[in-house]
């Protein structure tokens, strides 16, 4: 047995065995808040000291890589660069969340609900998850994989009275069942071809060869569902807005990543991978992207609207995969690393942008009691580093520099241009395609950021708000997202070593040349300085002029007029109109104007709407069809409890004919 | 010797199959468990063991005191009128008994050139099931399926028996068991049902499908 990580070793044991501990205090302590401050506080050591042990590993600590790092004395559980990397990403979303989990269920505590069964199932889930991407053997893997479905499922139930959360997380649970039964199938292929249930014994000789397409389609819809691109994104719009804050938070910036996580590691075991299965991805991926933010550009609900999107963001990791695979099929290292690389980064972007916007949102939530953009405004006056976090989530998810999203983005642009380079032939016509997708889709990003800013934070208040608070605890967890924002921006050389040895560790080859430790980093760091000092120099320069000449103040959006009532301000929805309807189909967007042009007009009004296409056109009449077929076999339902024994009997004797013919 | 006693308990089988008393099945049950015990008590008497012992005394006493008695004391108890209600004519149901038992008989021995098993402890336990799922299928009365029930667990015993010569003790000891229980809870379920719905036929309980 190889035991290399010795000295993290116990670390990370106990790093496990104290977070397991936090559900103690809620078992022991009648006292509601005392027994939730005890276990989240035991929670949150736990979670640090993982932090730490996966930080002191070898992925970190500079030193190469041995190909099986294996803990607790067996290869059920194995610690190499991929499972590492998620790790790290887990543990890093999860502490933040688990400081804002002190003010968040406080709200809770103060409303006399219960919540120490939410409390454990949110442990539960957290260490599944870290279970989910250390697993190295199958049945293990499905096995935390299926305890956190359903712990985040029951996690979610915690309003449970509210019709929308059944509603909700009955889609997120209808989905989780349907990519587990494909998963089952997945990997009891894979056992059927190499006999054995270890991940890292799966690698596909040249007589399985013609496997690799079934599996890859397996993977592609199981994980897929699960990461949420678009024909299988259906559940997660309805289900991250009713979840609470923090779990949506951990949902969206953690746990669709384990479908990422799940592709990536099939990648591992599907070599030599042909080139259609690149394509495959990167065409649904840009499909993901575009409507992905356009669906979000239509929303009111801002959980709905963050949710949409979390898909926008999977389907820019998507396209780096695609583009990985596409490298590797061709086999050109280069384009590998840039491709992944771009992947691996944009993942753990999106899980600090995504938990950092929808934790704020959650503040906003509890101090209006609404999720609605078109009744928020004016909240800069109320909470100004609220603002100022916000906007820092929103400019690092549109992919603006100077903050962390601008990276991974820029990484996967290097990619289409080197693929683009290397591959000569229709290549460059095609990506050429795809970076103005990809454009497209930050253009659209920044048009729905720019209508969340200044319909929430700007303008004046459209609903009387008496008190607005904030704790220190939100402070502190929005805090620490929003500087690794900044960090990752201005100071990616760590991170890009990371990932580079992630891709260097079961993805190419080592000796490989690094496309991505040799781009100029330096240089993006000089530049993002010299923009933030020439926006401070703006800034002096701005305070002086107002200094010397005054200043001359109105309510926002007045436009020159002069008694100005909330009503009159310009909505989200006709800020967003005009893109919205150019993809009306699609979206399923339709207005409703009723405005009368009489001499005496009545109050006139506007409405407008937007549901999902996949939800319904395709998934529910699809559900009511199945229960259509169902019901025409309902003639075997009978009152009696002596057919169904026939029936039995019926079912034995066909069994029995079965196995006597085959003997 | 097994099969002599396997013999006889195909026997009980016909009686049970023509039959229209309740107390007849009562009967069969525990002749049943008395053949049942001496079954599995034989291997264990000439190099006697005390550990041989253990499972046979229990089976007697669960299966021929204990079961039996508890299902006397419902029909005591609640009343129940002493005849079965069956559903086919008895003639009928003889004939279909011995029609299933033939081509079980037939089937076991072809498997017994593939295979080596005891042919006729493996067929008479296969029976005991089917049967036990014919009682329960054309009988209307709930007593009548507990006891339908019990001879289905029966012939599963003695197919264990057939199957492997040796069981493992825990597995025997989870067997009875767990007839145990469900004779427990039908017994409270049809003194629960006699309270509230009025009859013991099964027919009444389709009124309470949800």
């Amino acid at each position: 047995m190889n035991n290399s990580l010795i000295p993290g070793n116990y670390l990370f044991i106990s790093a496990f065995v104290i977070q397991f501990l936090a559900i103690v205090p809620l078992t022991i302590l009648k006292n509601e808040k005392k027994a939730f401050v005890i276990s989240n506080f035991i929670l949150l050591i736990g979670l640090v000291l993982g932090l730490i042990s996966t930080l002191s590993s070898k992925l970190f600590s500079f030193a190469s890589f041995s190909s099986n790092d294996t803990l607790l004395f067996s290869n059920w559980i194995r610690l190499d660069g991929l499972g590492l990397y998620f790790l790290f990403i887990i543990q890093l979303v999860a502490i933040p969340t688990v400081i804002y989990n002190f003010s968040y269920l406080q709200h809770y505590i103060d409303q006399k609900r219960s919540i120490k069964s939410f409390v454990t199932f949110y442990i539960i889930l957290l260490i599944s998850t870290q279970f989910v991407v250390m697993a190295n053997q199958a049945i293990l893997f499905l096995v935390s994989w299926e305890v956190m479905s359903m712990s985040a499922y029951l996690g979610m139930l915690l309003e449970k009275e509210k019709e929308e959360v059944q509603k909700g997380s009955f889609y997120y649970f209808v989905a989780s069942h349907l990519l587990v039964f494909i998963l089952y199938i997945f990997f009891f292929l894979l056992h059927h071809q190499t006999n054995s249930w270890l991940l890292s014994d799966y690698h596909l000789t040249a007589a399985t060869i013609s496997l690799i397409p079934i599996l890859f389609i397996l993977s592609f819809v199981g994980f897929g569902i699960k990461a949420g691109f678009m024909p299988f994104h259906f559940w997660l719009p309805q289900a991250h807005p009713i979840a609470p804050t923090v779990l949506s938070a951990f949902l969206s910036g953690v746990i669709i990543k384990t479908g990422i996580y799940g592709i990536l590691r099939t990648f591992q075991f599907l070599k030599p991978i042909p080139e259609w299965c690149g394509w495959l991805i990167l065409v649904v991926s840009i499909f993901s992207a575009i409507f992905g933010v356009w669906y979000a550009l239509a929303q009111h609900d801002i959980k709905r609207l963050l949710a949409y999107h979390s898909i926008e963001n999977i389907g820019i990791i998507g396209i780096g995969i695609g583009i990985g695979f596409i490298g590797s099929a061709n086999n050109l290292p280069v384009i590998e690393v840039l491709g992944f690389g771009g992947a691996l980064l944009h993942t753990l972007n999106h899980a600090i942008f995504k938990s950092l916007l929808f934790l704020g949102s959650g503040v906003i939530y509890q101090n209006l009691g609404t999720r609605n953009i078109e009744l928020m405004g004016g909240l800069v006056h109320r909470a100004k580093y609220l603002a100022i976090l916000f906007l820092i989530g929103s400019i690092a998810i549109s992919g603006i520099p100077p903050f962390n999203g601008f990276i991974s983005e820029f990484i996967i642009y290097t990619g289409f241009f080197q693929t683009a380079k290397e591959l000569k032939n229709y290549y460059p016509l095609l990506m050429l395609l795809f970076v103005v997708g990809l454009a497209f889709v930050g253009g659209l990003a920044v048009a729905c950021f720019t209508k969340i800013n200044s319909i929430m934070f700007l303008g004046t208040e459209r609903k009387e708000v008496k008190h607005f608070h904030i704790s220190v605890f939100d402070y502190i967890s929005l805090g620490i997202l929003a500087l690794l924002c900044i960090v990752i921006g201005f100071y990616p050389q760590p991170f890009i070593g990371i990932v580079n040895k992630v891709i260097s560790n079961g993805f190419v080859a080592a000796n490989s040349p690094s496309a991505l430790l040799n781009m100029n980093w330096l240089s993006i760091t000089i530049i993002f300085s010299s923009i933030l000092f020439g926006v401070i120099v703006l800034y002096f320069a701005k305070m002086q002029i107002h200094k010397r000449y005054g200043r001359r103040t109105s309510a926002a959006w007045s436009c020159g007029y002069e008694n100005q009532s909330p009503r009159m301000q310009y909505t989200a929805s006709s800020f967003a109109d005009e893109l919205n309807t150019i993809p009306k189909t699609i979206l399923l967007y339709n207005k409703k104007v009723d405005s009368s042009k009489r001499v005496i007009p009545k109050p006139s009004s506007f409405e407008s709407h937007s549901s999902d296409f996949v939800d319904n056109k395709i998934v529910l009449p699809g559900y009511s069809l199945l229960g259509k077929i169902i019901s025409k076999i309902e003639f075997l339902s009978r009152t009696d409890i002596r057919y169904y024994i026939a029936f039995i009997l019926v079912m034995i004797i066909i069994y029995s004919f079965i196995a006597f013919l085959w003997i | 010797m097994g099969n002599v006693l396997s013999i006889l308990f195909c026997l009980s089988l016909f009686y049970v199959s023509i039959t229209s008393r309740v107390k007849g099945y009562v009967t069969v049950l525990q002749i049943q468990g008395v053949l049942l015990s001496l079954i599995i008590v034989i291997p264990f008497i000439y190099p006697f063991s005390i550990y041989g012992i253990i499972l046979p005394a229990t089976l007697l006493l669960v299966k021929v005191f204990l079961i039996p008695r508890y299902i006397n004391k419902i029909i005591l108890d609640l009343d129940i009128r002493r005849v079965i209600d069956p559903t086919i004519q008895q003639f009928s149901f003889l004939l279909l008994v011995i029609a299933t038992m033939v081509v079980i008989f037939v089937v076991s021995n072809i498997l017994s050139q593939s295979t080596e098993l005891n042919v006729i402890p493996f067929a008479s336990g296969f029976s005991a099931i089917v049967i036990g799922i014919y009682i329960i299928m054309f009988r209307r009365k709930l007593i009548v399926h507990v006891a339908g029930f019990l001879i289905l667990e029966n012939g599963i015993f003695l197919f264990g028996t057939a199957v492997a010569s040796e069981l493992p003790m825990m597995i025997e000891l989870g067997t009875l068991l767990d007839v145990f229980v469900v004779v427990f809870l039908m017994g409270i379920a049809i003194n629960k049902i006699s309270t509230t719905l009025d009859g013991f036929d099964v027919t009444a309980l389709g009124r309470l499908k949800d």
